[in-house]
């Protein structure tokens, strides 16, 4: 109980002095505002191209300029027919900013292909979308060979490959369906970045302990525990103040951007096990934070050791190609299990998977929260003695020392 | 005087080295208890000891008023040797921050620590962030973190280090000025010349191991002897042939003679043999600050005293 009471004021203490310093403030308003930039940014870019529009001149010697005009319905082009001769065209070009001159005759019918000259302006993506040109023109083709309309349909539907092991609504990433799981997890990937990136202050905090000399001053009042403790929960109340200036700035934004109801798929029982997990990761991560974080000055002077631990929150990034590719493969079931990967691993995959492995889950999060415990207990023991050794810091084989003991 | 802290037969090691070993003293209501020795000495090995910041292998620790023999912390002021305050935070949340950890109601700690602020010359630094202030501030602050929630029990790790004259003057009273008030205060130090003028007490350790202790009175009986100084060119045997000299120290001109304990300074005087060439002459006692310097650097000046008294 008397523990608690100190752990309080430490974190409260933490929390208001983060609260009142301007760096915390602008990170905590900067990092949702650059997350939404970088969300719709392309999209602005990408709305700046609309006026840009492809001129598209057609010599149309057959007389399909109106079937052309219907295949081309869904493009951004400006269709006009012309007489220019080929020569005439690419006299134009050098002038016209973004225009294709296209030459329909029957010689295009003959030899299947179509002249298509186009200027330095025109995108390139334009040769893939003039294929569209094609259909009409093969209804020519076959026409001449003289089939009736309906073996000409069928031809001319030619065949594709149709994808049929799943509902077929399921296809990419942003179906409606596949939203429902991703919205919960993205929420959950959110709060546990904020939670682990806020919570690498910890490291600066407990480092900074050391380098302000303040440590045994505060020590004479409180015990290594609470002060480490009152830490992790400081550390871990500003990261949901982080959160909820996420939610607060970027939310609307989404909501009004993106066409999906976003809060009725957020609101999911699947969201607290998603939360469960991401708070386990940043137990485990501010348990190594503030362990390493007491065994150096300066983080300028941290070893590879250092560095090398200071890297682990991150390895769940080694997973997003395999766990992507395959959310149930052995990649994704081995990052499940490793104590380290688990919390981003887990969260990917229940965000892709339709049917939670539930039995992977219980396991998976058995030894996430084995690993916290076990964690803290070591960075308990570590804290204790790093903290207090100032002016130089420890090596691994001090640390494994104090970690024996 | 009821007895705030004792301390018996408390020893800690590191690896195979022994830092200290059998130290035993305690510390009573409103005296100033002064721990000496030079860098190193384990002064700070046995304060942090004390705080619970290390653990000893051996002894004992005991505060008044501790149930089970846990630190009575909220009752304790701590000054340690390294010490620092955080950068980027305010001089009063800093305070206030320390003040609460006690479990110090916090307007009352406000209102002291406006009062310590003036007193050391620091009024209107109460906003001021702690990376603005000069060395000496930030020591002033540190100070003034130690004693604002009325601690029973003040210890202090070298509270005049890096201070100027006038602050160390400042601090002196204020520390004495708290004992006076009843505060039991464990100071360390290896500036003996300012010890000496406040403490009550004083336990001088040498390599982890105690070499006196006593009240001031009492260790200025026992070890600070009589030293003659003479100016004159004199030879070495005449001055070591005179009566109650124990060791005779020649530097240039003056010869600085260490008379054994027992020596009635008047008829010692008296009987100096004519034909010595006097062209300077002085008595007097050796000072702690000498005493300090012997055991400092290994002289052998105590031990002979030592030898005598046994």
């Amino acid at each position: 109980m008397r523990c608690m009471h100190n752990t309080k004021k430490v974190a409260k203490w933490e929390i208001k002095r983060n609260m009142k310093s301007k760096s915390f403030i602008i990170g905590l308003f900067l990092t949702p505002i650059i997350f939404l930039a970088f969300l719709l940014l392309p999209e602005l870019f990408s709305s700046d191209d609309e006026p840009a529009t492809t001129t598209v001149y057609i010599n149309d010697q057959l007389g399909v300029y109106e079937q052309l005009e219907a295949a081309a319905a869904n493009t951004e082009w400006n269709m006009e027919p012309t007489n220019s001769t080929q020569q005439e065209a690419e006299v134009a070009l050098e002038e016209n900013t973004d225009a294709a001159y296209i030459f329909i005759g029957e010689q295009s019918v003959e030899s299947g292909t179509v002249p298509v000259y186009t200027s330095e302006e025109t995108s390139d993506a334009f040769m893939d979308e003039v294929q569209l040109l094609g259909g009409p023109l093969q209804m020519v083709q076959i026409e001449q060979l003289g089939l009736t309309t309906q073996e000409a349909g069928m031809v001319a539907q030619g065949i594709v490959f149709e994808d049929v092991s799943n509902e077929p609504e399921q296809s990419g990433l942003f179906s409606e369906t596949m939203l429902e799981r991703v919205v919960p997890g993205a929420f959950a990937a959110v709060v546990m970045l904020s939670i682990v990136f806020t919570g690498m202050a910890i490291f600066q905090s407990a480092s900074q302990e050391k380098k302000d000399k303040i440590a045994e001053i505060i020590l004479s009042s409180l015990t290594p525990a609470e002060l480490m403790q009152g830490k992790i929960i400081g550390y871990f109340v500003l990261g949901l103040i982080q959160v909820v200036v996420y939610v607060l700035i970027a939310l609307p934004v989404l909501i009004w951007r993106i066409d999906v109801p976003i809060i009725e798929y957020l609101f999911v029982p699947e969201l607290l096990v998603l939360l469960l997990i991401a708070i386990l990761g940043y137990l485990l991560y501010a348990a190594i934070f503030v362990g390493i974080g007491a065994t150096m000055a300066d983080i300028s002077t941290a070893g590879n050791f250092q560095g090398m631990v200071m890297m682990l929150p991150f390895s769940p990034f080694l997973f997003i190609g395999p766990v992507f590719s395959d959310p149930s493969g052995i990649w994704a079931q081995i990052g499940s299990y490793i104590p380290f990967t688990a919390p981003g691993v887990l969260i990917m995959r229940l965000s892709l998977l339709e049917e939670w492995p539930w039995v992977e889950i219980v396991i998976a999060t058995a030894i996430l929260a084995i690993s916290v415990w076990v964690f803290m207990k070591l960075a308990g023991k570590i804290f204790k003695i790093g903290i207090l050794m100032y002016g130089k810091n420890a090596t691994p084989g001090e640390i494994w020392k104090w970690v024996r003991t | 005087m009821e007895t705030m802290l004792t301390v018996e037969g408390l020893g800690k090691s590191f690896k195979d080295k022994q830092i200290i070993s059998n130290i035993s003293f305690e510390v009573k209501q409103g005296e100033i208890m002064a721990l000496l020795g030079p860098n190193g000495a384990g002064k700070s090995t046995t304060i942090r000891n004390i705080m619970g910041i290390m653990y000893p292998d051996e002894g004992a620790i005991t505060f008044r008023n501790s149930t089970n023999n846990e630190i009575p912390r909220n009752k304790i002021g701590y000054l340690p040797e390294e010490r620092g305050l955080y950068k980027n935070v305010k001089v009063m949340d800093i305070l206030l921050y320390l003040a609460e950890l006690k479990d110090y109601p916090l307007n009352r700690a406000k209102e002291r620590a406006l009062e310590y602020l003036k007193k050391f010359g620091l009024e209107g630094k109460d906003n001021v962030s702690v990376e603005e202030l000069s060395k000496g501030m930030g020591q002033k602050v540190q100070f003034i973190a130690s004693i604002l929630h009325e601690p029973e029990l003040l210890i202090l790790d070298e509270p005049f280090s890096g201070l100027d004259p006038v602050s160390q003057e400042l601090f002196k009273d204020e520390i004495r000025s708290l004992a006076r008030n009843g505060t039991a205060i464990l100071l360390s130090s290896h500036q003996m010349n300012l010890v000496e003028e406040m403490a009550d007490r004083l336990f001088l350790i040498h390599r982890g191991t105690k070499v006196i202790s006593g009240s001031l009175s009492e260790v200025k009986k026992e070890y600070a002897n009589f030293k003659c100084t003479i100016h004159g060119s004199n030879s070495h045997e005449v001055l070591e042939s005179l009566p109650e000299v124990e060791r005779v120290e020649h530097s240039d001109e003056a010869a600085v003679l260490f008379l054994s304990k027992r020596v009635q300074p008047a008829n010692w005087l008296r009987n100096l043999p004519e034909q010595l060439d006097v062209q300077e002459l002085s008595i007097d006692r050796i000072s702690l600050h000498e005493i300090f310097i012997d055991i400092a650097t290994d002289k052998n000046l105590l031990k002979e005293a030592g030898e005598v008294h046994a």
